[in-house]
């Protein structure tokens, strides 16, 4: 019982900096959905059911971009999230054997990025209550900060919106520059993504025909593809996870 | 946008996200062995991002050369090192400097 209360506070700390961090990269989305005219009901469930700053980014990006095709907006969806089938399995191994299938189906929906990233840097298995502690805050500040950034956005001045409009790309530069250092691997990635991505972009009937969000399927299935064939990674996934790790410090 | 179609969506989605999430945790034990699967997974999430990324962040503000400049000390701080957050404000507060300070000046 005691150590069962003691694991679940050094959750809540291990938990609280992701949290406070979530706060302002949840504004910024916020913001996008507010300028989007979405309502404030829908918003909230969104954000409360999807809880991803990368899901509710492309989902929002995709309805800027007029889709309207059930498809595309799962598929897109889906591959964003399919690393979480990655994080899941090799979570899956360092958690307490004993952990009941409840509290394993209950803390998977509380699962972010970066809680698995600190997660997996503890010592020793991952027991419920510490499991459970680390995900207070980040669903705390997300929600949070998603509601603030709603209504600020009608409060704030168009050149602070203006200026608000690069930082969900900010973020993801942020994820992706420093393990370019690392690893040749990642820059052949995200070279090559751009790339592609930049040539779809320029041709007119790939851009008015097919549905929003297909060039980034299109980018990211030859970009894989290619990677996989020509750059394969080396088997230990510890190498990955160290890369996710320093990616979200 | 129809509400009644965003709310299906978003439960469809929530429903895909949950699956992904759950299902490894509760009944999968063994590692992934296939080398072009792993390597395929590996790239999945830097080809995702980048493609999101480029080339729209150059038109996600109010002009090109502001966005650039957030861009550029994105990528600046990102080889430094910089934290997300770090990256993420800084980028965002030298876009409202270039658009209020700089670029008034011409």
């Amino acid at each position: 019982m005691e150590s069962g209360k003691s694991d679940f506070q050094k959750g809540l700390k291990d938990g609280l900096t992701v949290g406070v961090s979530y706060i302002p990269l949840a504004m910024a989305v916020g913001i996008v959905a507010s300028k989007l005219g979405m309502l404030f009901g829908t918003w909230e469930i969104m954000s409360a059911l999807l809880y991803s700053g990368s899901s509710q980014s492309a989902v929002l990006n995709l309805i800027s971009n007029g889709a309207t095709s059930i498809l595309i907006y799962l598929l897109t969806f889906s591959i964003i999230t399919f690393r979480h089938v990655l994080f899941s399995l090799s979570m899956s191994q360092k958690m307490d054997p004993k952990m009941s299938v409840l509290s394993r189906m209950l803390f998977a929906s509380f699962n972010t990025d970066e809680i698995y990233a600190i997660a997996m840097q503890q010592p020793g298995k991952l027991k419920a209550p510490y499991l459970f502690g680390i995900s207070v805050f980040p669903y705390a500040g997300w929600m949070l900060g998603v509601t603030l950034g709603f209504i600020f956005n009608q409060l704030l001045p168009d050149s602070v919106k203006s200026a608000f409009g690069i930082t969900l790309y900010a973020v993801f530069l942020a994820l992706i520059v420093p393990p370019m250092k690392k690893s040749l691997s990642v820059v052949f990635g995200v070279v090559c993504s751009a790339a592609i991505s930049w040539i779809l972009e320029c041709i007119p009937a790939v851009k008015n025909t097919l549905p929003p969000g297909t060039p980034m399927i299109i980018c990211t299935i030859v970009t894989c593809t290619l990677g996989a064939l020509f750059l394969p990674v080396k088997e230990d996934d510890e190498k990955l996870e160290d890369e996710i790790k320093e990616n979200n410090m | 946008m129809d509400n009644k179609f965003l709310i299906t969506i978003i439960l469809l989605m929530f429903l895909i996200s949950y699956l992904m999430k759950m299902v490894p945790m509760v009944f999968c034990k063994g590692k992934i062995k296939n080398k072009f699967l792993n390597s395929f997974l590996y790239y999945i999430p830097f080809a995702v991002i980048t493609s999101m990324t480029i080339p729209e962040v150059f038109h996600s503000t109010s002009s090109i050369i502001s966005a650039s400049c957030g861009v550029a000390l994105a990528v600046i701080l990102g080889l430094m090192g910089q934290s997300l957050l770090v990256i993420a404000l800084s980028s965002t507060v030298i876009v409202f400097i270039v658009e209020n300070f700089v670029l008034r000046l011409f």
